[in-house]
């Protein structure tokens, strides 16, 4: 694409860096800036920058925080013995989305899979580890994807963790909400099937 | 039953357009070299398969100088009809529509139509390395059960990382006993689920195979077939365990159901050292005719045989032997290919059915 500018030739390129924006659409946002008052496009800049900057971890579950310890691991309102684990942020949020879950979290960063590279040590495994031994936590939920990595790094977290007296559990499987049993795929049906319910507890 | 009525080949191959009509169960296609023989009994596959029969690129399948091919079958199964039609768009985009509806996925439209190929040239299945063999023990499994499929996938996968795993150790000088345990467990749980599939399929196939050999041949060799896996000795959990100092030397899994094989055996000597050329496509056919039998078997109805230029490659006694057994003994629909008209049609006379003959003229 040729261009008239170098400083819009670079800031297209910036652009186009972003997931899911292609040259062309790099441009369009582009110029829509170039449109807006100076001072907004500052602040727009300003306020990306700190947030990369500024933008903590939580040291205890590795959720985006303002401080170093999260809003939701500094709640008393929250059960503190309660940890869900998942793989990342955006995990947290569906969760917290339901309202449904009132523990805390651990956000592991990924999942264990030697192929891509990944092993338990570039993950928060031993820190999820550290933790359920100190806080002697009593149930850990793992809410990771149902594939065989998500598989591989349940088995393994659950072999580390085997000496504590800390309950495991898993989120359920099965057909999703406002779903035709005809078109849900046969694994899923069986497995539903297998790990049926009593309905006193299905109405809750 | 499994019927194709018509085919009509767009820009398939050396066919720009072209329409056959099979009116007979028994379908002798003749016609000199270069005529489209193969081509024809290849859209029939393409048709099953989603893909051509010869390892050829969807690009290689299109008319020469031109872009885009279509395919189209009228079927009938199950005393209903059925439209099959496969689109390459010029973009190389491909649409499988059945009765006007497009599949999500190809892999649902496969083994619902099924059909066998005897071509040949694929000889490699006696005498080339075990991947063949297992590749044609998977495909039929594959067909006829997805559960199957789905944990040789998952199989699959799990080699892989597992493997990953073995290098990375290696190269980090450091061993994750915990992480190596998990995944051999995990390979295990699908390893032998596979083993005890395979191992309950080819107890029923073998005794097929030697039969079907033994009809084409006319009894004369004495022939064996040994299924062959680590796995016979003990599960795979154990084997890994065995395994696991070698594994992480040579950085891959050693032992596994991915080094299964079947074994030949002729007059208790390798069959392939031992076998003449005849020899070896006898065994081949009766592979595939066993491989057919047990799809018809599982499906409730014959699937469609597919036989490319066979009598170039069995004497006259052979040949009489396997087509008579598969016309006469069985309602299948058959496409048989020859360069000669005469010969083709004589004996398709000597064996007294029912056929069509269709003659492909130079272009």
């Amino acid at each position: 694409m040729q261009l008239p500018s170098t400083l819009l030739e670079n800031a297209v390129a910036q652009f186009s860096k972003l997931p899911g924006i292609g040259k062309k659409t790099a441009l369009r946002l582009v110029l829509h800036l170039l449109k807006q008052d100076v001072n907004e496009v500052k602040f727009f800049g300003e306020t990306i920058s700190k947030m990369r900057s500024e933008i903590k971890f939580c040291n205890r579950c590795h959720n985006i925080s303002d401080g170093d310890i999260c809003s939701t691991c500094s709640n008393s309102m929250r059960n503190q013995n309660l940890i869900c684990v998942v793989e990342n942020i955006r995990d947290v949020i569906a969760i917290e989305n339901t309202q449904q879950f009132n523990g805390t979290y651990h956000v592991l960063g990924g999942i264990i899979s030697p192929l891509d590279g990944i092993g338990p040590d570039q993950l928060n495994i031993e820190t999820l580890i550290q933790r359920i031994q100190k806080e002697e936590t009593q149930e850990i939920i793992f809410a990771l994807n149902p594939n065989i990595q998500g598989d591989t790094t349940i088995y393994y977290i659950q072999k580390k963790i085997a000496p504590f007296h800390c309950k495991v559990t898993t989120i359920a499987r099965g057909i999703a909400f406002g779903g035709e049993l005809e078109y849900a795929d046969e694994m899923t049906l069986a497995r539903s099937l297998t790990n049926r319910l009593p309905v006193q507890q299905y109405v809750q | 039953m499994l019927t194709l009525q018509s085919i009509i080949l767009t820009q398939f191959r050396n066919y720009v357009t072209k329409q056959f009509s099979f009116t007979e169960k028994i379908v002798g296609i003749y016609g000199s070299n270069g005529t489209g023989k193969t081509n024809l009994l290849d859209a029939i596959y393409y048709l099953s398969f989603t893909k051509s029969y010869f390892a050829r690129t969807d690009a290689q399948n299109v008319h020469h100088g031109l872009s885009g091919l279509r395919i189209e079958g009228h079927y009938e199964i199950m005393n209903e009809e059925a439209d099959l039609i496969c689109i390459l768009r010029e973009n190389n985009k491909k649409e499988f529509n059945i009765n006007g509806e497009a599949y999500k996925k190809f892999s649902e439209h496969i083994g619902n139509y099924p059909c066998v190929m005897i071509a040949p040239d694929d000889v490699a299945l006696i005498s080339g390395n075990s991947e063949e063999r297992r590749k044609f023990i998977d495909t039929i499994l594959s067909q006829i059960d997805t559960k199957y499929l789905r944990t040789l996938i998952d199989y699959t996968k799990l080699l892989q990382q597992r493997n990953s795993f073995l290098k990375q150790a290696t190269e980090q000088g450091f061993c994750d006993d915990t992480l190596l345990n998990i995944l051999s467990e995990q390979l295990s749980e699908k390893g032998d689920f596979i083993f005890n599939e395979r191992k309950k399929f080819i107890q029923h196939f073998i005794p097929l195979t030697i039969q079907y050999y033994q009809t084409i041949s006319g009894n004369q060799d004495h022939i064996t077939v040994h299924y062959e896996s680590q796995l016979q000795q003990s599960e795979m959990k154990q084997l890994l365990a065995q395994s696991k100092h070698k594994d992480l030397q040579v950085q891959r899994t050693n032992v596994g159901i991915h080094k299964d094989d079947l074994l030949f055996q002729l007059n208790n000597a390798v069959f392939k050292n031992e076998a003449s050329q005849g020899q070896r496509k006898s065994l081949l056919f009766a592979l595939k005719m066993a491989e057919w039998r047990t799809l018809k078997k599982n499906k409730g109805f014959a699937p469609i045989l597919l036989l490319d230029d066979v009598f170039e490659k069995l004497d006259e006694k052979r040949m009489f032997n396997l087509l008579h057994w598969v016309c006469k003994e069985d309602d299948a629909q058959v496409f048989i290919t020859d360069t000669h008209q005469k010969r083709l049609a004589d004996t398709l006379q000597t064996i007294g059915v029912k056929h069509q003959l269709i003659h492909l003229e130079d272009k």
